[in-house]
């Protein structure tokens, strides 16, 4: 029975060893501050729950598949193919993981545009 | 009259040793399981083309609860970039994979500072994804 007992535990050990880790790597440069960007050069994704944008013009996911391709195929430096990405507070991550996907498949940099927080003390 | 000394036999009970092996291997169970995220509650974001990363020397988790941890052990977002530049040290480059683990619902408000964070500890990130049902992987 303890032999059993032995080596059903080994095979639960071995079970739950195995767990899935596959995934997609990502260099994020240093993310930028609102202040200190000031590149006109680069392209603005802006992400909501519902919506992507390039450059504050609002697309679908099919079309915003061809236009950033189209638009870093126009870039031929690593530092113009940076595309920051703001993301509204409420995104979730499944959307975040889908649009960096599109861009980093059509050959983007993705870097992320966080907003400060400041707080202040009003006496 | 002749009395006999009585033999006393000393052995080592086997029957025993199987219960004490059981009861260790139980015990390092237990530690290993308080020491990696397998007990955290998360269902990954979908993906494509995924790939297994070469190495892991760290794990970020941010669960259903919006919790942060690391290795497992809860942690605040603002202490991740310290405590993971502790762990991952001097590594070289490409020894700096930190497993990103976030359950697909949770908000940019949560997550982006953790990526942040590994960033700013020169951690390489991989993100933890599921193949997507609909597209070939």
């Amino acid at each position: 029975m303890n032999d059993i007992a032995f080596i059903l535990i080994v095979f639960f050990l071995v079970c739950a060893s195995v767990e899935p880790e596959d995934g997609r790597s990502q260099t994020i440069p240093r993310s930028e501050k609102n202040e200190e960007r000031n590149n006109s050069q680069t392209i603005e994704v802006g992400l909501t729950p519902a919506t992507v944008t390039i450059d504050g013009t609002p697309y679908h996911q099919e079309q915003f598949e061809s236009r950033i391709q189209q638009l870093l195929s126009e870039k031929k430096t690593e530092s113009e193919r940076v595309v920051v990405v703001k993301s509204q507070a409420d995104v979730p991550y499944e959307h975040w993981i889908a649009t960096t996907e599109l861009i980093e498949k059509a050959g983007g940099v993705v870097t992320l545009l966080l907003e400060e927080q400041h707080t202040m003390i009003v006496e | 009259m002749i009395l006999r000394r009585k033999q006393l036999e000393a052995s080592v009970p086997s029957m025993a040793m199987g219960d004490i092996a059981f009861l260790l291997l139980i015990f390092i169970v237990l530690l290993a399981r308080a020491r990696d995220d397998s007990h955290l509650v998360w269902q990954p974001a979908t993906g494509t083309e995924l790939v297994k990363p070469a190495n892991q020397n760290a794990s970020v988790v941010i669960d259903k609860q919006n919790i942060t941890y690391l290795n497992g052990r809860p942690t605040l977002s603002e202490n991740l970039a310290t405590e993971l530049s502790a762990l991952l040290g001097d590594l070289p480059p490409g020894n700096r994979t930190v497993l990103f683990k976030v359950h697909k619902d949770v908000i940019a408000e949560f997550f982006e500072p953790a990526i942040e964070a590994v960033s700013e500890a020169g951690g390489e990130l991989h993100h933890v994804l599921e193949p997507s049902p609909n597209k070939p992987n």
